[in-house]
């Protein structure tokens, strides 16, 4: 236990590191849900196509394109995996005294660290165009961790995905085909209820539906009715993601 | 004692490819044992089942008395490995490769430093410890990772092709310290390599492995009197052989084999001293 745990802060003391050493990819990666948030939420709240509720557009759909920019680094994680198989990077790890498990989680973590910085950039922008927080530290906290976790998940499914498609090409074409659908047929951008029936049932079993709910009752209404259901669906989907990838794992490198 | 036994080990690929046929043998702690044999003869695989990457197909094999398999967290704990493929982050430095490594695998924070500067001095390192990796060549990005696996002061070393891609002085550097390192600390080295004369030079003892089987096993004097036969081995600077040079050695009745392998011109020859002048 104690090996993995070391395990699994090295490997966030390694995303940070990487960071602070080249901090290009943070900028960049900011710059399509800056442009969400400036010229899609900007015109749609003011044309006023999608009724929420009391809460302005613009401030609807930043926790969702929060979760989105943090989950597109993390989807695309399993390509820093896939490159660390081409390399000897993995095999080492593998060597160390750490369980797999640990090397799973601790990568899929570390990645959530990384996603989570990208939250700094967006959360800044969103104040200047006008978007309105709840101004409480506790709550920000929380919102911040299920960032965090949600963003750990989907690493996890990046590694399993990187376990099935072993070369970058093969990857980066199915990340694409995972972030995109996810992210529409969520609450990111309008209420489900405002979605055809169909894709309502699917709503239901994305993960990012409740993680938009749960960030923006602590973010933006304060409302915190759905939190518990939604906490308890995103531990669901990373008990079971973890899982999945802690057994792929070994597919990696085989 | 053992460092290594290993025991009718069988490694199958996906039902088809027999990569390991039955292999057999011992290394002694405290020993420098390296394993030869050409592309595709199962020696990476066995130094995969060895550092408990992958599981065998059958037979057994044990790391200082503690199975690969069913002990694979024991194994782990007194071992450091250096595969063929680059294995440092190049996108940070070279001191925080070895400090995320130290941390990985507990070295105490109180000394931690010391004995990361320590392996980086020892392996000409320091003073570009905290240029980031990609900045390395080759022969520093390998010494790097050297110098990751000697921080853990592990009984057992494994290194794959430890010295693939360095000129012959950082060659000869590099085991300078690999066997510094060894007679300090005891560890047993373990390696795979194409180099004969590394083999020769710095081993206790070396298997030769061929089409999955160990062919040959011994020490470097029992082997070259067991096949009779000595290896020159020419460094071509990366000039190439002519063709026709080729054919005049490979004519030569003293001459049984010759093999070009990256810069390295290998000739296989018989009482070959006393010939070539």
């Amino acid at each position: 236990m104690r090996d993995s745990l070391r395990e699994m802060f090295a490997m966030i003391e390694l995303e940070l590191r990487r960071l602070k050493h080249d901090r290009t990819e943070l900028y960049t990666r900011a710059v399509q849900p800056i442009l969400w948030l400036a010229v899609y939420g900007t015109v749609m709240g003011h044309v006023r196509a999608i009724p929420t509720d009391v809460i302005p557009y613009l401030d609807y759909i930043t926790p969702g394109v929060l979760l989105q920019s943090t989950i597109f680094v993390s989807v695309f994680y399993g390509l820093t995996i896939v490159w660390e198989r081409e390399t000897g990077i993995l095999k080492k790890l593998l060597v160390a005294p750490a369980s797999r498990y640990a090397t799973v989680i601790g990568r899929s973590i570390a990645s959530g660290v990384r996603a989570i910085v990208q939250a700094f950039i967006i959360i800044p922008v969103a104040m200047l165009l006008g978007v309105k927080f709840v101004l409480n530290p506790l709550y920000f906290f929380t919102a911040f961790l299920i960032l965090f976790f949600v963003s750990g998940g989907f690493a996890a499914i990046s590694i399993f995905v990187a376990s099935i498609m072993k070369t970058r090409e093969r990857f980066m074409g199915i990340g694409q085909a995972l972030i995109m659908p996810l992210f529409f047929a969520s609450s990111a951008l309008y209420p489900i209820k405002l979605m055809p029936t169909a894709l309502q049932y699917f709503a239901i079993f994305n993960p990012l539906t409740y993680a938009a709910d749960a960030v923006r009752g602590l973010m933006i209404s304060g409302d915190l009715t759905n939190l518990l259901p939604d906490v308890a669906a995103i531990a669901i989907f990373d008990i079971v993601m973890f899982t999945v990838a802690s057994i792929s794992f070994r597919k990696i490198i085989e | 004692m053992l460092a290594i036994e290993v025991r009718q080990l069988v490694k199958i690929y996906a039902g088809k490819v027999k990569a390991l046929d039955g292999v057999d043998f011992t290394v002694n702690a405290g020993d420098i044992f390296a394993l030869l044999g050409p592309n595709g003869s199962g020696k990476t695989t066995l130094m995969r089942i060895l550092t408990t990457q992958f599981k065998p197909t059958s037979g057994e094999a044990y790391i200082f008395g503690f199975d690969v398999v069913k002990n694979d967290a024991e194994v782990r704990k007194s071992i450091s490995y250096v595969p063929q493929e680059t294995s440092v982050w190049t996108d940070i430095i070279g001191f925080e490769n070895l400090l995320i490594y130290a941390k990985i695998y507990g070295i105490p924070s109180n000394y931690r430093e010391k004995i990361i500067w320590e392996a980086l001095e020892s392996m000409s390192l320091d003073a570009i410890a905290n240029n980031l990796v990609k900045t390395y060549s080759g022969g520093m990005i390998r010494r790097l990772e050297i110098a990751c696996a000697m921080i853990i002061k592990p009984k057992l070393m494994f290194l794959d092709e430890p010295t693939i891609g360095l000129d012959p002085s950082a060659r000869k550097a590099v085991w300078e310290k690999l066997t510094s390192f060894r007679k300090e600390y005891g560890t047993t080295i373990f390696f795979n390599t194409h180099y004969m004369d590394e083999a020769d030079y710095y081993s206790d003892e070396i298997a030769i492995m061929d089409k999955g089987k160990m062919v040959k096993f011994g020490t470097a004097s029992e082997l070259k009197h067991s096949i009779r036969r000595e290896v020159i081995q020419f460094n071509l600077r990366n000039h190439g052989v002519n063709e026709n040079v080729l054919k005049i050695i490979r004519s030569m009745d003293f001459v049984s084999n010759v093999a070009i392998h990256n810069s390295e011109l290998n000739v296989v020859c018989c009482g070959c001293r006393d010939r070539v002048t």
